[in-house]
């Protein structure tokens, strides 16, 4: 049998495995060793120890737990919860502005925290029952936080940035900056979404929030600077280069953690939360990370990279042609299997042919990220809607997706704009390491 | 509904104790990871001294965080899985697909739990230290070992869990 069918053979097994709800790391694992078994027998034991040793043991990783921890201190410090009161105090007043606010609250908590489900549940747990205060219609005010929610993998640090920049050998530094202008315009596009909504029907936010003095607004945000600092010092200390991202990680969670101190707020349950939160986020992703890893060796061994390059150059298909069709298929893909199994699943088929066509691969990651946003609340699977359905427990599951959609459109603009205007994602990193 | 026997039962709590055990190591190394890396800051920019080889210290102890958290999150359902089948076929399916999940799971998982120790038992002799301080792996390989290990015998507990609930429903049910 050649690479090629022994290929085609692991994709099917593992889209079978996937069917029958084995973790999506096992199931890579098992494929990815099977399938080296059957190329070099004597290659599947080293290879799949040395990889799972390899990813636990990686300099670059050490983001991901640093990070994850950072971002449930912000929780539990209450951080999050004075970004939510500043952008209500800003926005709550104005047409669906407690919509807004939540969108902006996500955006800001992103900046501390990589994880969408962490952005979502955190955010949706001080939003949902303000905008039910105030009537908000179900679909607008779930729709919104898992929308918002989303912005927790594009905006920086980003887990998603991470470990596409481990797959694919890219920067994480440059990642990171290259989400931020696009993370800043999908949260206006979101905004400009709700904007739309009620201007069109008013019904779906019926009720403002009495507008705060001047005074109130200006504490409220003077609350927020704890948060807003520590964003400005780590996304900041970035991009002036003044930490590398590892660096950013483990000063932000430290500062999160005196933060955290400061206001009383390390009590041992609050110390085993976060701990309990932050490992099993970690788990998840290094999980997957270890089959994906033993999988891409697999992959490579088969030679069907070599093989899809050279058709793909036979057919003279140009390179946004390329570009448009993998990203319909992870739209596709994200209908039925999570972000990060796409992510992972495909970028060791993707990624030779991308850079045999030239294509710039920040520039991908960042397109390939919105999409991965878009998989987080696409139907039937969005694991950022079921988050939402957790904390609104009376909302149905209809309501939500129904509520999504708006947003849904939004985050496609968003793929079209950064499609037709590379530099939104480009800029930032290309200013700063040229 | 039948009972889950007691002999599981048990054995499912002990190694929930074990995941707990090494849940406490990995949030001690998570918190000692923050400190090595601040350290690490303070020296380079502050002292303007970097501390040769912390980047060692680091890595190995991201290791052990690791180690514990894939063991804490199987045990926390933190696994992901893809959920669709529920919408194609009802329990009389699953209850099939399950176990064969859980058996093919626990065949990759026990084989690199194996390849863990095989490898890591190599040691110096294999090269298998950091770059500057020469950190030996063995012990982070068995580390890992243990936390795969811990996995692979949850597995085995909730197939035969699967197996004990084969006429009804099976309290593990997409959870691995």
């Amino acid at each position: 049998m050649d690479g090629t069918m022994i290929a085609i053979l692991g994709f099917a097994a593992l889209f079978v495995l996937l069917f029958i709800r084995m973790p999506v790391g096992t199931s890579m694992m098992l494929v990815g060793a099977v399938g080296i078994y059957m190329i070099r027998p004597q290659a599947s034991l080293p290879v799949v120890a040395g990889e799972i040793f390899a990813e636990a043991s990686n300099y670059p990783l050490t983001i991901l737990p640093l990070f994850i921890l950072m971002g449930n201190l912000a929780g539990v410090s209450g951080m999050s919860r004075d970004l939510y009161d500043a952008a209500h105090s800003w926005f709550g007043h104005l047409r669906g502005g407690l919509a807004s606010a939540t969108i902006v609250g996500c955006a800001g908590f992103s900046a501390l925290s990589g994880s969408s489900l962490a952005a979502a549940l955190t955010m949706g747990r001080v939003s949902l029952p303000e905008m039910q205060r105030f009537k908000y219609n179900d679909g607008l005010a779930t729709g919104s936080i898992a929308a918002g929610g989303t912005l927790g993998i594009l905006i920086p640090p980003s887990a998603g940035f991470v470990v596409y920049a481990i797959l694919t050998e890219e920067s994480i530094g440059r990642l990171f900056m290259a989400g931020v202008l696009p993370g800043l315009m999908l949260t206006g596009l979101f905004v400009l979404t709700i904007w739309l909504l009620v201007l069109r029907d008013p019904e779906k936010a019926p009720q403002a929030a009495a507008a705060e003095p001047f005074g109130e607004r200006m504490a409220s945000l003077g609350r927020a600077s704890w948060i807003v600092g520590i964003i400005v010092l780590t996304i900041g200390g970035i991009y002036t280069g003044v930490f590398s991202a590892v660096e950013a990680a483990g000063v932000g969670a430290f500062l999160a953690l005196l933060v955290t101190i400061i206001r009383g707020k390390l009590t041992w349950q609050n110390a085993k939360d976060v701990v309990a939160s932050t490992l099993k986020s970690t788990g998840t992703v290094f999980l997957i990370l270890f089959g994906a890893f033993v999988f891409k060796t697999f992959v490579g061994f088969t030679g069907v990279t070599f093989a899809l390059t050279q058709w793909v150059e036979a057919q003279g298909f140009t390179a946004m042609q390329v570009v448009i069709a993998i990203l319909l298929a992870f739209i596709v893909l994200g209908t039925f299997l999570e972000g990060f199994a796409i992510l992972v699943l495909t970028i060791p088929l993707a990624q030779p042919i991308l850079q045999s066509l030239g294509i710039d691969l920040i520039w991908f990651g960042v397109l390939m990220v919105i999409v991965l946003e878009m998989a987080l609340i696409s139907p039937p699977v969005g694991i950022n809607v079921f988050v939402v359905k957790g904390i609104a427990p009376n909302v149905p599951l209809n309501t939500i997706f129904r509520g999504i959609w708006p947003f849904w459109f939004a985050m496609l603009a968003a793929v079209i704009l950064v499609l037709t205007f590379p530099n939104i994602a480009l800029f930032l990193p290309n200013t700063m390491f040229g | 509904m039948a009972d889950t026997p007691v002999m599981l039962m048990l054995a499912e709590r002990q190694l929930g104790r074990l995941a707990g055990l090494l849940a406490f190591v990995g949030g001690l190394a998570v918190f000692g990871l923050m400190s090595v890396t601040v350290v690490a800051v303070f020296a380079r920019y502050v002292l303007n001294d970097p501390i040769f080889g912390i980047e060692d210290i680091s890595m190995m102890t991201l290791t052990v965080v690791v180690a514990a958290s894939v063991a804490y999150g199987a045990h926390h359902h933190a696994h992901v899985s893809v959920g669709v089948i529920k919408w194609f076929a009802g329990r009389r399916v699953t209850r099939i697909t399950d176990l064969i999940a859980r058996s093919l799971g626990l065949a990759i998982v026990s084989f690199a739990t194996y390849g863990l120790f095989s490898k890591g038992s190599c040691g110096l002799p294999c090269g298998q230290i950091t770059n500057n301080l020469s950190i030996v792996h063995t012990p982070f390989y068995y580390f890992l070992g243990v936390a795969m290990a811990s996995y692979a015998a949850l597995l085995l507990v909730h197939l035969l869990v699967g197996l004990a609930h084969w006429r009804g429903e099976d309290p593990n049910e997409a959870a691995d």
